[in-house]
């Protein structure tokens, strides 16, 4: 590795980690707005993904490669808890749960002994690396690409438009929703394992509401047509404060009058590009 | 014989009111059966139960010898029951193509990881996914704008892309719902024309409709509401002349009248 590389690597890692974490939870946003919900239960997902991470490295000394994988099953667990009466329901009641949900395991965190209470936990020894976080990544947009550009992607972008006229056409939507809160659950533990392991420390504000909102944001600013499309979103949202140090005081009335410029004025997103499916292409 | 679709004692209520009560109806394969009644008869309700958008709230549907009643709609569709809405519902941002293709989801059997790995058998029914789509397209008369998206199509184009998208999987029933809805005679009568052209493709008609002239000339079979119940069913000739059903159209008052007129009419020609 040349130096200077090495040299931008130390000063940024913290950046470099988190822009690859947070292209994670934009795509975790990203699979339930495909199909057309509205979940504010990213950020919950990430909280259960790295307390339960950080519990099995801390507390059963488990090795990195048993617990990357197994960090997904607590957040699936609650996604089918949650997702299971709510997703029948039309309208908010996914959003009203899933933010409910935020906010209990945040009093849980705070109030149990186990979670290290307010202080957070601890010690997390350092194990994800940019690779491993990059190449997940990567494998994320990759699949949800070429599920996009298939007959499964073109039923999602048809529950999104009409979910009723999807039903009858044979989409099975029940499933579909449950399988796109499942995978959002999933995406979101893994950010919050690899999030955690390379932090050395968690705690029970980083998974509550604003960053909910924040990940909300990273779909909102980047569109939702492609899955590089949040990701951008989340890269651009994640590189402005850094990009705005010298005038630290108005940062975050600047991110805010972006957002609100971006929803104004782009309301498919930075990229409003449809999928390049078959027999998506327009002639006149 | 067993009967395609058959009904019994099909009920919803909402509250206060029963759209249905107590419906008891067969459609035999083949042809084209109309369901007709006053507004607010339970017409759209009734396709709502059959198409599994709606619970009913007593009676069973039997939907190719087989009982759907507790089937979801996706389910139901699958079986092969297609249909078309009253207010139009394409999805408006996909070319027409993708929207026929969207009919097809239920017959598309390869699974997430052969999606993902783009295996040669999930190429190949894509490939007559799109052949299928295109017969569909060719059969309602919209082939030469497959590449255009389905907002930009005229209100008429797009009820025909709502057929198109319903009859791609080859359903053995389609159920159209008010078809004719704010066409004009032209394009109703063309429309009467491709409706017929429906069952060359196999598939029975099952239809809810204002526009009378357009019943009576391509149904096999109507089917009269009133309130929520069956009230007559029978050939287009024999339902003009009954009297329960002009009574329920117009009225006791005029159907007494005419009635009376007709009787008057056959004494003064004796």
């Amino acid at each position: 590795m040349p130096a200077w590389l090495d040299d931008f690597l130390w000063t940024y890692q913290n950046l470099v980690y988190a822009l690859g974490i947070n292209g994670l939870l934009a795509l975790s946003m990203y699979v339930v707005l495909a199909v057309g919900q509205l979940s504010l239960g990213q950020a919950a997902f990430m909280g259960l993904g790295a307390y339960s991470s950080a519990l099995m490295t801390l507390k059963l000394g488990l090795p990195f490669a048993a617990v990357l994988p197994l960090s997904v099953v607590v957040p699936m667990v609650f996604a089918l808890a949650v997702g299971g009466p709510t997703l029948r329901l039309a309208g908010v009641y996914l959003a009203i749960a899933t933010i409910g949900m935020g906010e209990v395991l945040r009093a849980v965190y705070l109030n149990v002994d186990l979670f290290g209470g307010a202080l957070g936990l601890s010690g997390i020894p350092e194990r994800a690396t940019a690779p491993l976080i990059y190449g997940l990544l990567g494998l994320a947009v990759l699949a949800l690409w070429l599920i996009g550009r298939s007959g499964i992607g073109r039923a999602m972008e048809a529950m999104r438009e009409d979910e009723t006229a999807a039903e009858v056409m044979g989409v099975p939507v029940r499933r579909y929703k449950m399988g796109a809160l499942l995978a959002s659950a999933t995406l979101a533990g893994l950010a919050g394992c690899l999030s955690a392991h390379v932090s050395s420390f968690i705690g029970p504000n980083e998974y509550g509401f604003e960053p909910a909102v924040t990940i909300l944001s990273y779909a909102l600013l980047g569109g939702i047509g492609t899955p590089l499309a949040p990701v951008v979103g989340a890269w651009v949202l994640t590189l402005l404060p850094e990009l705005l140090r010298g005038v630290s005081d108005i940062r975050l009335v600047l991110n805010g009058v972006i957002i609100v410029l971006a929803v104004l004025f782009l309301p498919n997103g930075l990229l409003a590009v449809r999928m390049k499916r078959i027999g998506a292409r327009t002639a006149a | 014989m067993i009967p395609l679709l058959d009904l019994s004692g099909l009920t919803r209520r909402y509250a206060g009111l029963v759209a249905v009560d107590g419906v008891d109806m067969q459609v035999m394969a083949g042809g084209v059966h109309a369901v007709i009644g006053p507004n607010g008869a339970g017409k759209t309700t009734l396709f709502n139960l059959v198409s599994g958008l709606v619970p009913p709230s007593a009676g069973r549907i039997r939907f190719v010898g087989q009982d759907v009643t507790g089937l979801a709609a996706d389910r139901r569709a699958a079986l092969g029951l297609a249909r078309t809405f009253q207010n139009i519902r394409v999805f408006a941002a996909m070319t027409v193509l993708e929207n026929v293709l969207t009919g097809l989801h239920a017959r598309l059997a390869v699974g997430l990881p052969g999606v993902v790995l783009r295996l040669p058998r999930f190429r190949a029914e894509e490939r007559r996914a799109v052949a299928r789509a295109r017969a569909a397209l060719d059969l309602v008369g919209l082939a030469d704008k497959a590449g255009q998206r389905a907002q930009a199509l005229s209100y008429g184009d797009q009820r025909r892309l709502e057929i198109a998208r319903a009859m791609a999987p080859e359903p053995p029933l389609v159920l159209l719902d008010e078809p004719a809805a704010g066409m004009n005679p032209a394009e109703t009568e063309a429309l009467a024309t491709l409706v017929r052209r429906l069952s060359e493709f196999g598939a029975t008609v099952l239809l809810v409709e204002h526009d009378m002239g357009f019943v009576m000339d391509i149904s096999d079979t109507v089917t009269v509401l009133n309130f929520g119940k069956r009230i007559y069913e029978g050939t287009p000739q024999a339902v003009r002349q009954e009297p329960a059903v002009i009574e329920a159209y117009l009225g006791h008052k005029v159907a007494a009248r005419l009635a009376a007129g007709a009787k008057a009419g056959v004494r003064g020609a004796g």
